[in-house]
């Protein structure tokens, strides 16, 4: 008789419990709801406050982030969304891989929400966010690269300075000129530094400068572009900085270490993106510039462009709360904050003005010379990553002295392998 | 006489129920997961996630790439380089503090004391101490007029400072094993060969080394299984460079699971892997194989 009576209990307290989660299951979706979030690995306090304003405006929402460094990002993501499950609801997507994802079904149409807002974006960065005539990710940040440069170092070789205006553009060949003049390699003073010196981003507009086409035009092939003969000369040049002329420093690969060579007074010049101006006008030990960057003799002017976005995966179980997340990092003052934190240049059009108070100074005008005027985004192909991998890997062994157009030619092999299966 | 309902005439052997953990232990840890990457070798993943059966296409794809080729090259070179050394210096260091003497526990734990280290500390540890620039190695090297060395950085020194790293952190693992082995000789033996007015080289050679026949072909396999792969140093250091210099195999299949997106063709590399440690820890039992 007890036994049945406990039985009889437990079979309540079964039924209570199913009941209960029944009653959680049908509860609307947005209240307590909890977002996953993959996002960029910047610093807390450059992340938390607009994590914190979602919150308080929309606290029937909770956000779960994880910042993940950028070595990581990217592999973290390619193995989360490859296993095809509705977290991370949001991610941080690099620019250059919006193809990529958004071919792989990884990111969510966000054409349909954004139909009233597209006019209120930069053209290049809403154009970085779509693939195939649709848009696939919000933007968030854009770039462009300056030329900082250490006046006094520059002085105490007795070298000239370049001109800050965008007509005083210097050569790659006036930059190695000065460089040589002023680095001192066993004395830890370098000519000039390349901020991501292994990086595609930052080393495809040498080669494009010099006329080189980066890959064909449907993006599956590299071979007779990258190992083309403009390719190997800029790339070539870009070798003999770090091996013949040894202006560059070779191996320094994090860009961290790279900016702490030139913030710390070591380097004469340095080609990087606006995030250093912050830090130098906080108070730099020394005395500085921006100049426009560096373009080939004969050639063109071309800088780098694109940045982050932010991306909803399609199989999120939250869509509507992941698209309220993407409503408000898209609004004006939201971005106006996220300036502030990270000085990246606005995607906002309507940014540029109401933050005209930080947007002046030269650097600005030159930063916006360049994302309006010498700006080729990174090409838009289903299989950047495998392309930015390989050739980043290629960069750093031609840092090392690897024969450059023997190097190029087996990344041309190994890129072409990869990309193979987008065909 | 009360019958149990499970009771049944047969005998079972009681070995098989000490087996019996190990056993499951192996198959859910080990064959379970070498199996899904067998079956998982012969498919490839379309750019929308679907599996798709692909054959020997991944085999075939591996076995004419020149470079995977080269990596296999450069592995077999580590491993043809390091095993040997580990083997050699680890029995040199046991013999060395196999006799007991004043700090002799001291100088076992230090020898031992690069083994608690993590792998990814140890690369950590010595990227650091062979930077070509701020490292305190390259210091010294210029101090004493020898001059500044690449070590990591340089195509030429980078597979022979991983085969230190490993080595450095290796010896003393395997100078427990070997520790072991010389702690099973019975002194008797050695006692015998000394009156018979055997020099210690010719008490090493002859009865020390015989001995330790099982000891060093257990060292020498697991070094083997270990070292073949080698992957954390590679991935933090050098990338697989410079130059492809330190292009292992098993950076190699994570680059095309993880970079290049590509789980079939890793797992088709991951079990060419496989049987290339089998049959190099068969040879190398063969070659050890004890008398006994």
């Amino acid at each position: 008789m007890g036994k049945l009576t406990a039985l009889r209990r437990f079979g309540g307290w079964l039924v209570l419990g199913a009941a209960a989660t029944f009653m959680l299951s049908v509860v609307p979706a947005s209240a307590g709801t909890k977002l996953d979030i993959v996002w960029m690995g910047w610093a807390e306090e450059m992340v938390k406050p607009l994590m914190d304003w979602f919150e308080q405006e929309n606290p029937d929402i909770k956000l779960n982030y994880q910042r993940i460094p950028y070595n990581e990002l990217l592999s973290s993501l390619e193995v989360r969304l490859g296993a095809r499950t509705p977290e991370p609801d949001i991610y941080s997507a690099d620019a250059s891989l919006t193809a990529s994802y958004a071919a792989r079904g990884h990111l969510m149409d966000l054409t349909p929400h954004f139909k009233d807002d597209l006019a209120r974006f930069d053209e290049a960065a809403l154009q970085a966010a779509s693939y195939r005539g649709k848009v696939f990710a919000g933007p968030f940040a854009t770039s462009t690269q300056l030329m900082y440069v250490n006046v006094d170092l520059f002085k105490a070789a007795g070298v000239e300075l370049p001109g800050t205006g965008i007509e005083d553009r210097w050569t790659w060949e006036q930059v190695l000129g000065a460089a040589k003049k002023i680095a001192k390699p066993q004395e830890n003073i370098w000519g000039i530094l390349l901020e991501q010196s292994d990086r595609p981003y930052q080393l495809l507009p040498l080669m494009q400068s010099r006329g080189a086409k980066v890959v064909s035009d449907d993006g599956l092939v590299s071979t007779g572009y990258i190992d083309g003969d403009k390719f190997v000369e800029a790339t070539q040049f870009y070798g003999d900085l770090f091996g013949v002329h040894k202006v560059s420093p070779p191996g320094l690969f994090d860009l961290n270490l790279v900016q702490e060579v030139f913030h710390t007074g070591r380097a004469a010049m340095m080609v990087g993106g606006t995030w250093n101006l912050d830090r130098l006008n906080a108070g730099a030990s020394f005395k500085w510039i921006a100049v426009p960057h560096p373009y080939f003799e004969g050639g063109t002017p071309v800088t780098s462009t694109g940045s982050w976005q932010i991306g909803i995966n399609p199989r999120s179980k939250n869509p509507e709360a992941a698209l309220k997340f993407m409503r408000f990092f898209m609004r004006d003052d939201v971005q106006v904050k996220w300036f502030n934190l990270r000085p990246y240049p606005p995607v906002l059009k309507a940014n540029w003005s109401n933050l005209s108070d930080r947007l002046t100074g030269q650097p600005w005008k030159i930063a916006k010379y360049e994302l309006q005027n010498t700006a080729v985004p990174r090409p838009p192909i289903p299989g950047f990553r495998e392309y930015e991998e390989i050739l980043k890997l290629a960069f750093r062994d031609i840092q090392q002295g690897a024969p450059v157009k023997e190097r190029l030619t087996r990344a041309a092999r190994e890129i072409d392998r990869e990309l193979a299966k987008y065909k | 006489m009360p019958i149990e309902p499970w009771a049944c005439d047969m005998k079972i052997n009681p070995a098989y129920y000490f087996l019996a953990p190990a056993v499951v232990g192996l198959t859910v840890f080990k064959l379970i997961p070498i199996s899904v990457a067998i079956v998982g070798s012969f498919y490839g993943t379309s750019l929308m996630g679907e599996s798709v059966f692909r054959g020997i296409d991944n085999y075939r794809s591996i076995l004419s790439d020149p470079d995977l080729l080269s990596s296999l090259g450069i592995t077999l070179l580590f491993n043809l380089i390091a095993n040997p050394l580990q083997v050699v210096l680890s029995l040199a260091v046991a013999l060395l503090v196999f006799r007991p003497g004043p700090l002799i526990g001291l100088f076992r734990s230090v020898l031992f004391l690069p083994v608690t280290l993590s792998l990814v500390l140890t690369a950590l540890i010595w990227n650091l101490l062979f930077d070509p620039f701020l490292g305190p190695v390259n210091a010294i090297l210029e101090a004493v007029g020898i001059g500044r060395q690449g070590f990591f950085k340089d195509e030429t020194q980078a597979l022979g400072s991983m085969v230190w790293l490993a080595t450095w952190r290796g010896v003393g693992y395997w100078m427990l094993f070997m520790l072991a082995g010389l702690y099973a000789i019975p002194e008797s033996l050695h006692e015998a060969a000394r009156i018979d007015g055997a020099s210690w080289w010719q008490r090493f050679c002859h009865v020390t080394l015989p001995l330790m026949r099982r000891p060093i072909a257990f060292v020498l396999v697991a070094a083997t299984a270990i070292n073949m792969l080698f992957f954390a140093p590679v991935y933090i250091i050098t990338a697989g460079g410079p130059n492809g210099a330190t292009d292992f195999v098993m950076f190699r299949i994570y680059q095309t699971a993880f970079n290049y997106i590509d789980l079939g063709r890793a797992l088709a590399m991951s079990t060419i892997m496989l049987l290339v440690v089998l049959i190099v820890a068969l040879v190398e039992l063969r070659l050890l194989r004890s008398e006994d």
